[in-house]
This record gives C-alpha cells, sequence and structure tokens, in this order.
C-alpha cells in the first residue's frame, strides 16, 4: 500500500495513513486494541505493563479506559491503531494534565503519533477550561517520543531522576510542559 | 523556659521528634503566619479546631512527620511524605520554621539530619524530592547545601492562593554524594 506521509488536502482516498482521526475506544475496539497493548515493544516505555490476554484487555477497556476523563483511540480510517490520553489532577494540581500516547509498531515512523499529540494539544485547553499545563514524562531512553514532543513546541524542564518503578527498575524521565499561552509549532 | 537564641549555628540545641496533641499551639504560631505560608504549598490555618483536626487526621497517622524542636519545643516541622504504586521510589521533603528563627541555619541542620538518616529508614525510598517557590532563593539555598540537584523548572505546576506557581524541583538520590 501507498504511504503518504504528508496530509493532502483531503481528496486524495487511497493513501490511508496521511489521515488520522480519535474517537472513544470501546469495548468492541478490544482486538484492535491489543495490536499494541500486548506488545512490549510498546509498553516497554510506558508506565503500563503488557496485556497478557484478551480478558486482561477487556479488563482495562472496562476499568480504566471507559471511566477514564480523557481517552481516545488513534484511528486511521476509523480503525484504532493506538491510543492518546490526558490525565487530570486533583485539588491545588487541577491546573495540570498528563498526556500518554501508543501506537502499535506497524503503524511506527509515519508521524501518526505527533499528529495524535498536535490534535490533542490544539483541543485539550478548550475542553478543559481550568487546564494551563499539559505535561509529559518520557523515558530518557525514548529519544523517537521525546522528538515527537519537542517538533511540536513542548520545553523540556528537566530530567527527573529515578522518577518511577518499571518492572522493579527505576527509571529518569524527562519532563515536558506545554502550556495554554504556548505557542504551537 | 529559656531558649538559647544565640546566633551562632552549635549552640541551639535542635532535634526532631513525632508532634502530638500538647505541641496544638505552638504549632499555630508559624502555621497561622501568613508570612511563612505564603511560601509553602499549602496555606494558613485560621481556627485552632482546623489544627486539631489536621493534627489527628494527617500530622499523627503520618508515616513521617517532625517537629523541629529547640530545646524540645516546636518551633517548624518538616516531613517526607511517600508516594504510592509505580511512584514508591520517591518521597516529597517539605518544612517550615517560624519566622523568628529564620536566618539562624536551622532548617538547614534539619534538613541535614533527614537527608542522613531517611533511606536507611526508608529502604524503599531511592529519591527524596523537593518543590521550590521560584520566590523563595533561602530555601532553594538550603537544598542546594545540602546536596540537591535542581532538576529544572516546573512551570504552573500548582495553584496556590487562586494562582498558578512556576517552581523548582530538587532532588537528593540515595546514591548521591553528600557534601
Amino acid at each position: 500500500m501507498e504511504r503518504n506521509s504528508f496530509k493532502s488536502d483531503g481528496k486524495e482516498e487511497k493513501e490511508g495513513f496521511s489521515e488520522i482521526s480519535l474517537r472513544p475506544l470501546h469495548l468492541s475496539d478490544v482486538d484492535d486494541f491489543m495490536e499494541w497493548a500486548k506488545d512490549d515493544r510498546v509498553s516497554r516505555f510506558c508506565s503500563w505493563d503488557t496485556c497478557t490476554s484478551r480478558e486482561d484487555a477487556v479488563k482495562y477497556i472496562k476499568e480504566t479506559v471507559i471511566p477514564h476523563p480523557w481517552f481516545r483511540a488513534i484511528c486511521i480510517n476509523n480503525r484504532p491503531v493506538g491510543q492518546i490520553s490526558v490525565l487530570s489532577y486533583p485539588g491545588e494540581y487541577r491546573c495540570r494534565g498528563e498526556l500518554g500516547y501508543a501506537i502499535a509498531p506497524k503503524y511506527w515512523g509515519q508521524g501518526i503519533a505527533t499528529k495524535a499529540v498536535k490534535l490533542v494539544a490544539s483541543s485539550i485547553f478548550s475542553d478543559w477550561p481550568h487546564l494551563e499545563r499539559l505535561e509529559a514524562l518520557v523515558d530518557v531512553a525514548n529519544p523517537a517520543s521525546q522528538r515527537i514532543l519537542e517538533k511540536l513546541g513542548f520545553q523540556k524542564e528537566g530530567v527527573l531522576r529515578k522518577f518511577y518503578i518499571k518492572n522493579e527498575r527505576t527509571i529518569d524521565v524527562v519532563m515536558y510542559s506545554f502550556l495554554s499561552t504556548d505557542h504551537m509549532l | 523556659m529559656e531558649i538559647n537564641s544565640s546566633k551562632s549555628d552549635g549552640f541551639l540545641d535542635i532535634s526532631l521528634r513525632p508532634f502530638d496533641l500538647s505541641d496544638v499551639d505552638d504549632f499555630m504560631v508559624w502555621a497561622t503566619d501568613d508570612r511563612v505560608t505564603r511560601l509553602c504549598g499549602w496555606d494558613s490555618f485560621t481556627s485552632r479546631d482546623a489544627v486539631v483536626n489536621y493534627f489527628k487526621d494527617t500530622v499523627i497517622p503520618h508515616p513521617w512527620f517532625r517537629a523541629i524542636c529547640i530545646n524540645n519545643r516546636p518551633i517548624g516541622q518538616i516531613s517526607v511524605r511517600p508516594y504510592s504504586g509505580g511512584y514508591r521510589c520517591r518521597g516529597e521533603l517539605g518544612y517550615a520554621i517560624a519566622i523568628k528563627y529564620w536566618g539562624q541555619g536551622i532548617v538547614t541542620k534539619a534538613v541535614k539530619m533527614v537527608t542522613s538518616s531517611i533511606f536507611s529508614e526508608c529502604p524503599n525510598l531511592e529519591r527524596l524530592e523537593a518543590l521550590a517557590s521560584l520566590e523563595n532563593p533561602a530555601s532553594q539555598r538550603v537544598l542546594e547545601k545540602m546536596g540537591f540537584q535542581k532538576e529544572g523548572v516546573l512551570r504552573k505546576f500548582f495553584i496556590k492562593k487562586g494562582k498558578t506557581i512556576d517552581v523548582l524541583m530538587y532532588s537528593l538520590l540515595n546514591t548521591d554524594l553528600m557534601l
């Protein structure tokens, strides 16, 4: 299949990779969801663990995805190829939201995550008027994800050392933020 | 009770101990003072009842909350708040002392007492972090003197009295060398 890596004026239909859309993830999407959720290459850099069974995936969708404050499937031709979410904080931290995203490996390297993050960063501040800061924590060993955020104009604030534990190992992360007053590139 | 208020660091008998309900009035000296709480993540208490409830709900059951004492009399507080789940390797350091004791190296001493023992007391702790307001250079200096590493400015990180605040993130790891 031809891959068009830049957005056309919308008239081309053949190349499905130039347009992405975001929509809620449903239980009926579970098999597509597993394409990335069961893949260690994806979960390796995420705070969540790999889904090891369809039951696990169904449970995750019911308990985490559906009640989530802001969780979307990243779709190509309405078919989920990844996920993107913004987690809210309570109380005096409600000015912040944490961005997270993951894409199935066969769709890596095509600018899909970049497009998805851009869509979210351009709309979340009007969806959530109390939000002033969108932040993202990226494993220091994940330069591909760091480049996405830097390309879009997120500000790198620093490396937070031994910030969380993944598979019994403490991880250093890079903290990025994009403010409601920042300019998206 | 005589309190030795000599400005020479070495003459002040500083100690840390848990709070109990009999310390409420001493606690109120700094906890109701806007000049102190202005630079803290929390707001001034406005009644004795609120403080008593805070002691019962938070201070006394807290995993690590201590009075900073001079001659066993509380003049401030220092605490390490542990995180849970995937963040259980982290603890957040916080401290405050009554205005009349500022500028005498007391907080530095108290922080040093914590950093020299907290990692052995809490074996799961690998990272002690502290957030300092950008408008609080005195607190920044304490942390830097104690070997904390400044990691960066976190913009619009929390809301204080209706306004979003930028803070400096500092950390000290169990593997760091102490100055």
